[in-house]
């Protein structure tokens, strides 16, 4: 859990209702049937490339619309033109590629996105305080002595920082990050970790990764391969269907009993499947359990 | 999304709040003073619209806009010079046709470049945001018209032509510019831009073959059915305006 607090549901936090929500990409089934239901709590989507991650993400975020079934937000439709501009009112976006403009100052990038989602508005000073918010994130995301500094001048890790910022302008209920830690040094990956864990208790939280060890500190993991959804849960029940079934030996195994295996830093191979009469099993990670998933 | 900043940093923080002063305060006054330093300053265009009384968040979409960059300025002055070279030679009616076929072509091109993902970097995060996808794409291309109708009635008074056919662009920038819009909504917006601008050079060939005069595209029945693409091609951008709020499914 982040910050190792229990999670506080808010009713700030937006709901997340998606039933049955599919759609294709060309001829491909990016995302199929999946259901969905979430309020408050940081939520990790883990998959493959092409599971479908992203293409839930955008469905959610409302700049995609799925071919069948519904996506409500706060039992907001977003196939209709009102609703989808509030849903927007209520929405922080990261996506994969965020695409700033590389010739532009820090402090310009996120105000202008502070322009487009009205921040400040209907208040005596707007403009003033529209920039004390961009400043304020910037701080929070540890950019303020860079917020001078041309994006095109920033590394990979600055840059995803700088999207993060934009992204929690306006203090949204719903928070949509794809790959937010990506580029992100492990120093970077536990203040991402932090902010995420402060918002948590105002939003509902939910981001794609790869990095299991990221999604380790989340409320809750769901899955996705090829599409579909494969397990939703806590990261100990993830970690928990390895159970019994991880062990570590010294040689490459060769029988047909282990599903998948790596070899560790110390020569070892960490195995799973069914472990051979007498292998020693280990305690499994969220890896482990995940891992085991996509190779059943 | 260009500004020019004022150049001096911020001084550095002060170590620690005065005894009995709030620490969070202090660190808010800090934050405020930090951003209005950091604020980028109106550029002078921003300011003149400002005193036109357009609201200062409307001046910071319309001045990044993306078509306003140097390859649109550089294809816009490109058609200038062709027009007033062509213009200059005997001072025939003729003598405008390269302008009047470009001139609407420089909008079309202008808007292309204004919208979608090849355009904007940040396409898919603002259309994340509660701003309308129709409302920033009407803006935008108000922009791309504006500058490109004064560059270029400028230069019809300059090719010394009294005629007011050396304006008889101006209807065709709008209804192209009306039709581009339209088609954006069902394709990308380079694709319509193409589409458009080809769409263009057909019809003006079409009509130079079937009537013998090279400029009958510019006559009265010309104009106005220009006007009428114009009112169909904004109907159509308007009631196909969901398109503009989602990302091309190639993305």
């Amino acid at each position: 859990m982040i910050g190792g607090t229990a999670p506080t549901r808010s009713e700030a936090s937006a709901q997340v209702l998606v039933f049955g929500a599919g759609r294709r990409l060309g001829s491909t089934e990016a995302m199929v049937d999946v259901d969905l239901s979430a309020q408050g709590g940081v939520i990790t989507i883990l998959g493959p490339n092409g599971a479908g991650k992203s293409t839930l993400l955008r469905c959610l975020a409302t700049v995609w619309l799925p071919d069948s079934g519904s996506v409500l937000i706060d039992g907001l439709d977003p196939r209709h033109e009102s609703d989808r501009l509030e849903i927007r009112r209520r929405l922080g976006y990261l996506p994969q590629d965020s695409g700033l403009a590389e010739s532009a100052t820090v402090f310009d990038v996120v105000d202008y996105l502070a322009v487009m989602k009205s921040v400040g508005r209907n208040t005596r000073h707007p403009e003033r305080l529209r920039r004390l918010e961009v400043m304020e994130l910037l701080d929070l995301v540890g950019l303020a002595e860079q917020a001078a500094e041309k994006v095109g001048s920033l590394s990979r890790g600055m840059r995803q920082r700088v999207a993060l910022a934009q992204a929690l302008l306006g203090r949204p209920t719903l928070l949509l990050l794809d790959e937010p830690a990506s580029g992100l040094d492990p120093e970077e990956r536990a203040r991402l970790r932090s902010i995420l864990g402060e918002r948590r208790r105002h939003a509902t939280i939910i981001q794609s990764t790869h990095l299991t060890d990221q999604a380790a500190y989340t409320d809750r993991i769901l899955v996705m391969a090829e599409g579909r959804i494969r397990f939703d849960g806590s990261p100990a029940r993830l970690a928990g269907l390895a159970d019994g079934t991880t062990w570590i030996q010294p040689t490459r195994p060769v029988d047909g009993s282990t599903r998948t295996f790596w070899e560790t830093s110390d020569g070892h191979y960490r195995c799973l499947g069914t472990p051979p009469a007498g292998a020693e099993t280990v305690q499994p990670t969220v890896e482990d359990g995940y891992l085991l998933l996509l190779n059943s | 999304m260009s500004g020019d900043l004022r150049p001096p940093p911020p001084p550095d923080r002060p170590p620690g709040p005065p005894p009995g002063i709030d620490p969070q305060r202090i660190e808010r006054n800090w934050m405020a003073v930090s951003a209005e330093l950091f604020a980028p300053q109106p550029s002078r265009v921003e300011r003149w619209l400002r005193r036109l009384s357009v609201p200062p968040s409307a001046t910071r979409l319309m001045v990044a806009t993306p078509a306003l960059r140097r390859a649109w300025f550089l294809a816009l002055g490109l058609v200038v010079l062709i027009g007033l070279a062509g213009a200059d030679s005997t001072r025939t009616r003729q003598d405008l046709f390269a302008l009047l076929v470009l001139a609407p072509l420089v909008p079309v091109l202008g808007v292309s470049m204004a919208y979608g993902t090849a355009a904007d970097p940040a396409h898919e995060i603002s259309l994340a945001t509660p701003l309308s996808g129709f409302r920033l794409v009407m803006i935008r291309s108000a922009v791309v018209v504006a500058c490109s109708v004064m560059v270029l009635a400028a230069a019809s008074l300059l090719t010394g032509a009294v005629s007011p056919l050396a304006f008889g662009w101006l209807l065709p920038a709008l209804g192209l510019t009306a039709g581009s819009l339209a088609l954006m909504t069902f394709t990308t917006p380079r694709r319509a831009g193409s589409v458009t601008a080809a769409g263009w050079v057909l019809a003006v060939v079409v009509a130079r073959n079937g009537s013998g005069d090279p400029l009958a595209a510019f006559t009265a029945a010309g104009q106005i059915s220009m006007v009428v693409i114009i009112g169909i091609g904004l109907l159509t951008a308007y009631r196909r305006r969901d398109r503009f709020d989602l990302l091309a499914a190639s993305t």
